[in-house]
């Protein structure tokens, strides 16, 4: 129990470091993103695919953020 | 099969991560297949470790060049304090925010 607890804090660690690392390179990424995709390539992801898919979901985020605003905007006139 | 179901489910949480798109949008589950799809279906090679430690190495090189010392200590700070937590996957991980880095010698903030 206590070996797991401390694995756990060793991970989270990890984590914390490599998201400090991700701020100084300014990568825009938030820490529950990174953990997500610290996750995904520890089960065997390709990293630089899944910078690929990252860029591109941000992309269709803001679109779609512009999206709703012009439609708010439309509703108010 | 497990392995499908747990990157479909790391996909899903990948999608609300990054795009802020509410789960009940028409749209989602074309966001999800879209990101099963290009990370089962790629053309990129895998990590070559000695590459992502020449590319960290020459990082640290470019911030002392430009002037941003502080910068280029803090960034060997973390890579140190990372080693004892070094495991076969860091690379990899590494290589991800390589990817993603955008500029930071002209626009990273130490106050952030």
């Amino acid at each position: 129990m206590a070996d797991r607890t401390e694995k756990q804090q060793a991970a989270q660690q990890a984590v914390d470091i490599l998201h400090e690392i991700s701020t100084i390179l300014n990568c825009h990424l938030d820490r529950r993103t990174l953990s997500i995709c610290i996750s995904m390539i520890e089960n065997g992801v390709n990293p630089e695919a899944l910078a690929a898919v990252v860029t591109e979901l941000r992309k269709e985020g803001q679109q779609q953020q512009h999206e709703s605003a012009a439609a708010a905007a439309r509703r108010q006139r | 099969m497990a392995y499908q179901a747990e990157l479909a489910a790391q996909c899903d949480e990948l999608v609300t991560a990054v795009t802020n798109i509410p789960e009940n949008h028409k749209h989602r589950n074309i966001y999800r297949e879209f990101v099963l799809r290009s990370l089962r279906e790629h053309s990129f090679l895998r990590t070559n470790q000695f590459e992502v430690a020449d590319r960290l190495k020459g990082l640290e090189e470019r911030f002392r060049v430009v002037g941003r010392d502080a910068l280029a200590d803090a960034f060997r700070q973390r890579l140190d304090a990372l080693e004892p937590h070094w495991n076969h996957t860091s690379p990899d991980v590494l290589h991800f925010i390589l990817e993603l880095a955008d500029q930071p010698a002209q626009k990273s903030k130490l106050t952030d």
